[in-house]
């Protein structure tokens, strides 16, 4: 069973790209398209036999995992790669989810597209997506991993402008990419940095281990601290970028613009936490810098806390999620600055799972409401739609962290490790609680505008609401069975270490350097109690709040975006790029505007000098034919005469 | 042979295309692809055969010269690829263009393939009189088909183009003659040799003329005013081949001709490299605000040549194969583009990108094929343009961080303005009524989609390019010897053509032949104790590479002249 | 009284000049070419003159070159012709002073 080769795994999601991208260009003319049966089942297919192999191979493999290098990639003189792939611990759980869940999402948009013109299309770019994140997870190099690093921002792009008649959702493409871009660059030059240290065969994620094991057998560790440092923080810009952290966050509340399904699967469940897989995955590295930990560690606070504010001031249940998203990454962030590298890749899992019964809940209930979005317009949904109602209560227990619930063990994990691991740990572990607060209001208030009161829309809208088709509610039934049992892989204060101990031979080496011999013994019981009753807290200020005002009805020509303090405080950070895009803008109008024309200036002038000089010398051009030929034989006259007396030129 | 027949054989083609009919595209247009495969053909072959000479055959006297010039081509990777470049966009050119132009087809055809054996001499050439009389050559097919071919102003776009690069390689004219009358002959050999002997004023005289040549035909920043009207104006399948192939001959100038033959000093090369990156922010930044779809091309171009100029000069030891990585992956991407920004100017009747829109939509498949060829020309893993943007970033980075800093915001600014363009041309609504032009034929998609293929080809196996790269190999060098000392006897030849064989190869004679400092040591025994060797080991192993370097400095010091030079330019990159 | 040689290439002077100063002056674009004709003919006869001074067997190249010369100016006579032709069709004159196209 072991002997199936790596490389099988992100085979099937690009043979499937292949197919259906033909399919999708060759049926592009004709009016109908192709059956839509046959290409839904097509692209389900693919990512199901992916997810088949990478099972296949969790269940037989080894303790230190599979190595396998498929062939050289490049090769000049200070730069060989090859493409290998490496199957340990961490992209076990990765693969196992990423192509679980890509499954199942996949299956849910066969029902969400349904009639779209561009069906084909969209699963072609799925498929695509689901490559190149396998491709993330699954290498053995830090060059590989930039492929799919940036493959995944790729499909992103062209999901979120999936609807491109739209220009506003080109612009959320655009926006998204080119911020992902900026935090690239830094993963870029964070490679560079670190193949001048040990060149570039340690961008291998093995011999990048090795080399910090040598440094710290040698003790060696102060001299490369400070390249170290810098490709620590330029990973984390790039880490930034794509996991939506401070301060590149602002993409991911507008690529909320895309398909629901692709908010799931990409902006909530795995590409943007390809971030906090990274550090996971360099965890070696990081811990011999403490600076850049203590770094993530606030930037993670800051981002969890700001984010769940945000998250209080929206109106549209999509953006809702997303800030949700970006507070939860936040917590991840948290967490591996701390140096709980497992606990943060564990809350990766849980939160996959929840957050993406979330998203599909949210898709169902738009697709119930024809596009409405609004969470003003909702309410009183439960007795219409009830089995997506239960999905998402229970994925919102999970969230706020409910006894019981996934998000319990992994948001508990993540603040009992602040409180034992991390340089001021009483600070951030409160500034933890507090946001689980937050949590716990803002998905409150969600769930009541959503599911319970009066509905608010419009009456014949009303008529219309039904029910998600089975093909939607298959996938988010399940995915509601992971975000209440998921978190039983690490359940701390049960004694199961399941988890823990898959992720111990990656990450298990990094987190005992960094904690060395002072290791708290705290008792995990209090932890639970304090997460438990911060979650209770929030749900009742939310009750409190939201559930007995009354919402004011609004008019249909509204729109969901915050205004007064809270856009401000929504937008802070797109007020910052902005500043970014004007100094780029001035820029291009300066040069543009200034330099070229100066330029332009110069060669006009130069020109109209030739010009001049020109006609100067063509008013020698007599008019006379005849004239003309006795100078030129005047002129060979005088050659000639000059050569005979000075004896030749040369 | 093969060189012959791609140098001569684009001329004769030209000439046979007389024979066809002028009114009927449709003959002339067989005849035309036929050619235009088999050249794709022969230049394939010739990167496979690998290094190759042709004999150097007497052509004319210079007055005032001592030696001949000779026909002597000299087929190098990366001459090999700038050939396959030009006549593979040739044959597309030709393919696009049976389309746009009806009348005049076989006409368009003759330019072409003068073009293309104008461009197949100067990267082939082995003389200098001889690449500097393709090198001009290149100009006048060029201008000619803008002239006739062209938008509404093509008259002064003509013009523009030939005044300009006339104009900018008649000092490098005067040089090279007045180099000529000191060397032996032309070749490069004689030419570093002779340049030896000129005081240093002299010789930077002699390399800013060269420089300006190759700085005006990239284009590099201030030089660059010829650029965005000539491509805007030029048809679009010509557009592509000068941006995808003639442009090229610029950055080949600076590899091939003003690497070996100049020593070049730390400011030269320091400057030459940030005039590099200044054209590629400028470049990234003009295209941010065009509105011209050609003009956003075209300034897109000269950023990403100014980044391979600046790779150039970085000197590091993987320029080479990095720069005509991305030489490669831009002649296709960018060749590409303009061809279905010309298949979009027919399709709309304008090349405003502001009038344009909603492509995606009206036309699939060719929103498609747009769509999936600026994702290739943004340099995104995976794709040939990504392999050189990283390998030139890295060359970059070690000439410090600012640098590389300076090409990294290129990246995003090409980010930027590709999207801004991909969004105006085939996303959303048309801005404005208008008749659906000729659409894209199935002929003309394929030929651009294989050039896409390619483009990921090369990406995810690099090996293809860079296997074929090693710039001057021995038979030849010791050829060229012949021509130069041919008094001397064969043992020192054999020495003099191993050690620049070598130094021009890959810019690593240092590695060889320049002592190691003792800076170079301290900082190899930190890198050994930091790998964990104890002390004695250290010691014994530095007491030796000392003892080494040491018997090399002596060698050194008896190759002479030569041999200085090339550790000049070395040491100006090792200096960095 | 053996012809001198020299007298040949005064001749051959005169006429040149002759030939020189017709296409020169006139404006008639005939008289021109008639000017330029009469030039050639006298390179021709000096050719004929100056072989006449080597040896028997040598002067045989001087006296065939000028056959060979004959044939290219009548070849040359005929495209000038039908140059000028072209161009009297074009502008109707066949004054030399009204060719000024090139001028500026």
């Amino acid at each position: 069973m072991t002997n199936l080769p790596l490389w099988i795994i992100p085979l099937f999601p690009l043979l499937g790209t292949i197919l259906l991208g033909a399919i999708a260009v060759i049926s592009s003319g004709s009016k109908k398209g192709p059956s839509e049966g046959f290409v839904g089942a097509l692209s389900v297919l693919f990512p199901v036999i992916s997810f088949v192999c990478v099972v296949l191979l969790a269940f037989g493999m080894p303790e230190e995992g599979i190595r396998e290098t498929l062939c050289n990639w490049i090769d000049i003189p200070m730069l060989k790669v090859d493409i290998g792939f490496l199957f340990d611990g961490l992209s076990r759980v990765m693969l196992l989810f990423v192509t679980g869940i890509g499954s199942l999402i996949a299956l849910y948009s066969i029902g969400y597209m349904h009639g779209d013109r561009g069906f084909t299309r969209f699963f072609a770019y799925i498929n695509l997506f689901l490559f190149s994140m396998i491709v993330l997870v699954l290498s053995d190099s830090l060059l590989l991993t930039f492929l799919g690093w940036e493959g995944v921002g790729l499909c992103s792009y062209l999901l979120i402008g999936f609807w491109n008649h739209d220009l506003n959702n080109c612009k959320a493409a655009n926006k998204a990419f080119i911020v992902n871009r900026v935090g690239d660059i830094g993963f870029l030059l964070g490679m560079l940095c670190l193949a001048t240290l040990g060149g570039s065969a340690i961008l291998n994620y093995e011999a990048l281990n090795k080399f910090v094991e040598m440094l710290i057998a040698g003790g060696h560790v102060e001299l490369a601290a400070p390249i170290l440092m810098i490709a620590g923080l330029l990973f984390f810009v790039g880490c930034t970028g794509k996991s939506a952290q401070i301060p590149l966050l602002t993409w991911l509340p507008d690529a909320m613009a895309g398909p629901t399904p692709v908010s799931a699967l990409i902006h909530a469940a795995t590409m943007v936490t390809s971030g906090v897989y990274l550090l996971a995955r360099l965890s070696r590295m990081f811990v011999l810098v403490p600076e850049v930990l203590l770094v993530i560690l606030i930037v993670g606070m800051l981002t969890a806390f700001w984010a769940a504010v945000a998250g209080l001031f929206q109106n549209d249940i999509k953006k809702v999620l997303a800030y949700s998203t970006i507070s939860q990454l936040g917590y991840m962030f948290m967490a591996a600055g701390a140096s709980a590298f497992d606990a943060s890749i564990f809350h990766v899992f849980t939160h996959a799972f929840f957050k993406a019964a979330l998203f599909l809940g949210a898709g169902a209930v738009i697709h119930s409401l024809a596009g409405e979005q609004d969470m003003r317009r909702m309410g009183g949904l439960i007795k219409k739609t009830p089995v997506t109602a239960c999905v998402m209560i229970f994925a919102f227990l999970a969230i706020i962290g409910f006894p019981g619930f996934a998000g319990f063990w992994s948001k508990d994990l993540i603040l009992e490790r602040l409180y034992t691991n991390a340089p001021f740990g009483e600070f951030f572990y409160f500034a933890g609680l507090l946001t689980a607060v937050i949590t716990a209001v803002y998905m409150g208030r969600l769930i009541i505008m959503t599911f319970f009161g009066e509905y608010r829309g419009s009456k014949e809208s009303e008529e219309h609401i039904h029910e998600a088709p089975a093909s939607m509610l298959v996938p988010m039934v399940i995915l509601a069975f992971g975000a209440v049992f998921a978190g039983y892989l690490w359940a701390d204060s049960m004694g199961i270490k399941f988890f823990a101990n898959t992720l111990a031979p990656v990450v298990g080496e990094a987190q005992s350097y960094s904690l060395g011999a002072a290791i708290h013994h705290v008792n995990a019981l209090t932890f639970a109690c304090f997460g438990t009753a911060a979650a209770l807290l929030g749900m009742i200020i939310a009750y409190v709040v939201y559930g007995r005002a009354r919402i004011p009805q609004i008019s249909a020509k509204e729109s969901s975006a915050p205004v007064g303090s809270k856009a401000d405080w929504t937008f802070f950070f797109d007020y910052i790029h902005e500043i970014f895009i004007t100094i780029t803008k001035a820029a291009a109008f300066i040069a543009d505007m200034v330099v070229d024309k100066i330029l332009q200036a110069i060669q006009w002038t130069v020109g109209s000098i030739a010009e001049i000089v020109g006609d100067g010398v063509s008013t020698f051009q007599v008019r006379k034919v005849r004239v003309q030929l006795t100078l030129s034989l005047l002129g060979v006259a005088a050659l000639v005469a000059v050569v005979l007396l000075t004896g030749g030129l040369f | 042979m093969l060189l012959h027949l791609l140098v001569l054989a684009p001329f004769a083609a030209a000439i046979l295309m007389i024979a066809t009919s002028k009114e009927d595209p449709k003959s002339s247009s067989r005849l035309a692809f036929l050619f235009g495969f088999a050249f794709v053909a022969m230049s394939i072959a010739l990167i496979a055969s690998g290094n190759q000479a042709t004999e150097a055959i007497e052509w004319f006297h210079i007055p005032g010269a001592k030696g001949a010039v000779y026909y002597y081509l000299y087929s190098h990777g990366l001459g090999a690829w700038m050939v396959f470049l030009s006549s593979a966009l040739s044959l597309v050119a030709l393919m696009t263009a049976r389309n746009s132009l009806d009348k005049n087809y076989r006409n368009f055809a003759i330019g072409i393939f003068a073009l293309m054996g104008a461009m197949n001499g100067t990267f082939l050439a082995a003389d200098a009189v001889l690449f500097f009389f393709f090198f001009e050559a290149m100009v006048f097919p060029a201008a000619v088909l803008i002239a006739g071919f062209g938008g509404k102003e093509r008259r002064k776009a003509a013009m523009t183009f030939a005044i300009y690069t006339l104009v900018g390689s008649a000092p490098m004219m005067v040089a090279l003659w007045y180099l000529i009358t000191l060397a032996d002959n032309s070749l490069v050999l004689s030419l570093a040799v002779a340049l030896q002997n000129l005081d240093p004023a002299t010789q930077t005289t002699l390399l800013l003329c060269f420089l300006l040549a190759f700085l005006v035909k990239t284009p590099i920043f201030p030089f660059h005013g010829w650029q965005a009207i000539t491509y805007a104006e030029a048809p679009a399948p010509l557009s592509a081949i000068l941006t995808g192939a003639m442009s090229k001959a610029g950055v080949f100038g600076f590899i091939a001709w003003i690497l070996p033959i100049f020593p070049l000093s730390m400011e030269v090369v320091d400057s030459m490299m940030w005039l590099g990156l200044v054209t590629a922010i400028y470049g990234a930044l003009m295209a941010l605000r065009a509105t011209d779809g050609k003009k956003l091309l075209a300034f897109s171009s000269m950023s990403h040549l100014g980044l391979a100029v600046a790779g150039v000069f970085s000197l590091s030891e993987s320029m080479l194969p990095a720069v005509l990585v991305l030489l490669v992956a831009h002649g296709l991407s960018a060749g590409a583009q303009f061809y279905l920004m010309g298949i979009a100017e027919r399709f709309a009747g304008t090349r405003d990108i502001e009038q344009l829109g909603g492509l995606a939509a009206r036309n699939p498949v060719f929103g498609s094929l747009f769509g999936f060829l600026a994702v290739l020309s943004l340099a995104v893993p995976g794709t040939a343009g990504f392999v050189g943007e990283f390998t030139v970033l890295m060359s970059l980075w070690d000439m410090g961080p600012l640098p590389a800093l300076a090409a990294g915001l290129c990246l995003i600014l090409s980010a930027t303005y590709m999207l801004r363009f991909v969004q105006k041309v085939i996303f959303g609504k048309p801005a404005r009524e208008y008749e659906d032009g000729k659409r894209m034929t199935a002929i003309e998609g394929s030929s651009i989609g294989v050039m896409g293929v390619l483009l990921l080809v090369f990406g995810m196996h690099p090996a293809f390019i860079t296997n074929a790269l090693q710039l001057f190999d021995e038979s030849a060098v010791q050829e060229m010897n012949k021509l130069t000392h041919p008094a001397e006897d064969a043992q020192t030849v054999e020495a003099s053509a191993d050690t620049t064989g070598e130094a021009i190869a890959d810019e690593n004679i240092a590695a060889v032949a320049q002592p190691m400092t003792d800076d170079d040591l301290r900082q190899l025994d930190s890198n050994l104790k930091a790998n964990g060797f104890s002390d004695e080991e250290r010691a014994s192993l530095i007491a030796q590479l000392k003892n080494m370097s040491e018997s090399e400095v002596a060698d050194a010091q008896e190759e002479g002249a030569l041999e200085q030079n090339e550790a000049n330019v070395k040491e100006a990159s090792e200096n960095e | 009284m053996e012809l001198q040689p020299i007298y040949i290439q005064i001749l051959a002077l005169v006429i040149f000049t002759i030939g020189l100063i017709v296409a020169l002056s006139r404006r008639n674009i005939f008289f021109v070419l008639m000017g330029i004709e009469l030039a050639l003919n006298a390179v021709n006869l000096s050719f004929v003159g100056f072989a006449k001074t080597l040896p028997a067997d040598m002067s045989v190249a001087g006296q065939i070159f000028p056959l060979f010369l004959i044939a290219v100016a009548a070849a040359e006579a005929c495209v000038g012709l039908a140059l000028v032709i072209l161009i009297f069709r074009n502008r109707e004159s066949v004054d030399s002073d009204n060719y000024s196209n090139m001028k500026g």
